[in-house]
């Protein structure tokens, strides 16, 4: 047995199963994508985007297809809508999913999206996963097993909670899922996204996201990622924007072994507003990897960028962020500010802003920071007679604070705040802090 | 209450500190005045507990317990309260939080129960009141975006919540107008009594016309140079430090 075949394992897998797979009606796009994926491989620590992140012993091994499971765990999410709609390793719970008795929201699952619908949908699964950098999107495309299609016509009248559940019995088990979400014209609808899971084995979760913004559409978009600390999760997001369209995007990386989570933007038309906030929690020995793209491709588009990083243990956190400004735009404006809080003399925070900017008339600024603890904040404190390790914690949330009150959704503020205080030492002091 | 022997520190390895005595007893105010960077600030906060300042000789007791090997928070729960000269900017942190908490854990060491919630406003309210301050600054951060004057009023309210037994406060006067100096001094000598120190670190007569000290000290060179009475600051304020550094001081 060689090092060389050994390091294939995964992806010959892969190849495995998308052969195994019943044709579908959209199976020469799936086609094009697996051959597109086996020729560029998984990436390697050479490549660029991947630079922090092996994925060595992942490609070393060989997965199979995560079989259809009922739901197993409930999210704590729940509280922010009535009706969630539950996808257990890749496919809806019930079927068809429910409508969610909104006349603004259309939902069915992929499938039926696929059968009545072959051509328009594979015409829709091909802009993300063009990058090099979405080679996992790439293999999302080939290999998603089902998922859903929301269509928003008006003004949600509430959020809508999708929760993804990976659960097996198997150590080796796959998840590819995927969710697209058109939001037509000057429509509005919040949705979130758990990702939860586990069950303690080592299942890997490929899910794709895509999010289209017709002119004037507005989103406030949340995933979230608390899986156990065997799961790992490549998640990509894709935000499509229309002229003066708004969409505020939380990603939230509370759990998981490894969540590598790339948010693509492209702000198409005019006046068309992005705001990201990435809140990243590293603990253990988990592996955050976030990597933002954003594409400012039309003039007077705004993009904000804010990121926490949290690292304690031997965790290792990434934030990348790149902008580009296209030529030919004018009065873009971007602003990308991140900043990390070491906890611990072995883990480590990596932050690179990145700015490409072709066009004359911009407005770009962009800062990061990482460090510990403030001395100076720590000694004011004790030197009122807080102790330290309540001090310790209080700076720690105060940290993330600016990036909770963000979060115009107060039942996900709420629930997540809940569950990163269940992440941070000193649970006891925040529950009463708050 | 505070006895200083022979006290010496290095801050980032440089000698600060350089053999500092100064004994303070109740009911006594201290004031200690010398030129910008001879190292008030560095006793303030080598006393208040500050770790990345290295003790290199001396000792120091409060009300008869080995200061020096206390933690800086059981310091400020033994009542012992530093108003800093540049107070810090805690974003996030809230500021009615901090001082419930500090007075929280003040009762806790003296065995008293936690303070009731209802009751705390009462006196935090009353409190802001007597120092002139909005109640709009509870809900604020920790000085966030607070104007240097407010920040040196939060400090003194700190000082009022908690009742210390000995409180040092390093230039609690400076920068402020004459309106916030007035209020400043109310502040110290509503805390002023028989059982109570406190250490005035300035750098102008301007606040001892407000509050009147027992004792000055000329403090240079990381050492006190020269103790006397108030009248010691008049002639501070009128022939500066440099007479006293000239070695003409028998
Ligand atoms: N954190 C620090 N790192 C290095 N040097 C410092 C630090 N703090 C103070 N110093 C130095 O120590 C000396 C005394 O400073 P300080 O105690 O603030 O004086 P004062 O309060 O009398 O103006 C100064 O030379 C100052 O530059
Ligand atoms: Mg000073």
């Amino acid at each position: 047995m060689s090092a060389a075949r050994d390091q294939d394992a995964a992806l010959r897998s892969f190849e495995a199963a998308w052969r195994a797979r019943p044709e579908d009606r959209i199976a020469a796009a799936r086609a094009d994508a697996m051959q597109r994926f086996l020729a560029l491989g998984l990436p390697t620590t050479r490549d660029e985007s991947w630079r922090y992140t092996s994925l060595r012993a992942l490609a070393g091994r060989p997965f199979v297809d995560a079989e259809p499971a009922p739901p197993a765990r409930s999210s704590w999410l729940a509280g922010v809508c009535a009706a969630p709609v539950t996808i257990v390793n890749g496919r809806p719970s019930s079927g068809a999913p429910q409508p969610a008795g909104d006349p603004a929201l259309t939902i069915e699952s992929l499938r039926a999206a696929i059968d009545r619908d072959p051509a328009s949908l594979a015409a829709r699964l091909g802009s993300i996963g063009a990058a090099e950098s979405e080679r996992w999107a790439l293999l999302n495309r080939a290999l998603f097993v089902d998922g859903l299609q929301v269509r928003v016509a008006g003004r949600a009248a509430a959020p809508l909670l999708i929760v993804h559940s990976a659960e097996s019995a198997r150590d080796d088990a796959a998840v590819h899922s995927r969710v697209i979400v058109d939001v037509a014209a000057g429509a509005e609808a919040t949705i979130v996204e758990h990702h939860l899971g586990g069950s303690g084995h080592a299942t890997l979760v490929n899910h794709a996201t895509q999010l289209h913004l017709a002119p004037g559409a507005s989103v406030e978009h949340y995933r979230v990622f608390s899986s156990d600390e065997r799961t790992t999760h490549f998640d990509a997001l894709e935000v499509l924007q229309g002229a003066g369209s708004r969409c505020r995007q939380f990603t939230v990386a509370l759990g998981g072994a490894m969540v590598r989570a790339n948010l693509s933007g492209r702000l198409d038309a005019p006046g068309a507003e992005h705001d990201s906030y990435a809140l990243l929690v590293g603990r253990g020995a988990r592996q955050l990897d976030c990597v933002n793209a954003i594409v400012h491709a039309a003039s007077r588009t705004t993009s904000r960028q804010t990121a926490r990083a949290l690292a304690a243990g031997s965790s290792r956190v990434v934030f990348n962020s790149r902008v580009l400004v296209e030529a030919g735009t004018a009065g873009a404006s971007s602003n990308q500010s991140c900043r990390g809080l070491l906890l611990s003399p072995t883990a480590e925070i990596d932050t690179r802003p990145q700015l490409e900017i072709l066009a004359d008339d911009v407005k770009c600024a962009h800062g990061a920071t990482t460090g510990r603890l403030d001395p100076n904040m720590l000694f004011y404190l004790l030197s009122r007679g807080i102790d330290r390790a309540s001090a310790q914690t209080l700076l720690i949330y105060a940290f993330l604070d600016d990036l909770l009150t963000g979060m115009s959704l107060p039942g996900a503020r709420r629930a997540i705040e809940d569950a990163l205080i269940g992440e941070l030492p000193g649970a006891d002091l925040l529950r009463s802090y708050r | 209450m505070l006895k200083i022997s022979q006290l010496r520190a290095n801050v980032a390895g440089r000698n600060i500190l350089k053999g500092v005595d100064l004994e303070v007893r109740a009911g006594e105010v201290h004031a200690i005045m010398g030129p910008n960077g001879s190292g008030k600030s560095t006793l303030a906060q080598v006393l208040a507990g500050r770790e990345d300042y290295e003790i290199t000789g001396g000792s120091v007791t409060f009300d008869g317990a080995d200061l020096l090997a206390m933690p800086a928070e059981e310091r400020a729960r033994a009542g012992l309260f530093l108003g800093f000269q540049y107070p810090v900017e805690i974003p996030g942190v809230n500021n009615a939080y901090l001082l419930k908490a500090a007075l929280n854990a003040k009762r806790k060491k003296a065995g008293l129960a936690e303070v009731d919630a209802y009751e705390f406003l009462g006196l935090i309210k009353a409190k802001m009141k007597f120092m002139g301050m909005d109640e709009s600054f509870l809900s604020r951060g920790v000085n966030e975006g607070f104007s240097g004057g407010e920040k040196k009023r939060n400090e003194i309210l700190q000082m009022l919540v908690l009742e210390p037994k000995l409180a040092l406060l390093d230039e609690t006067d400076s920068g402020l107008d004459i309106d916030a100096l007035k209020v400043v001094a109310k502040g110290v000598n509503s805390l002023r009594g028989a059982d109570r120190s406190i250490v005035l670190v300035t750098h102008y007569q301007r606040l001892l016309g407000y509050v009147e000290p027992d004792r000055v000290h000329v403090f240079a060179d990381g050492r006190i140079l020269k103790s006397g009475d108030k009248t010691l600051a008049l002639e501070l304020e009128a022939r500066g430090y440099d007479w006293l550094r000239e070695g003409r001081v028998a």
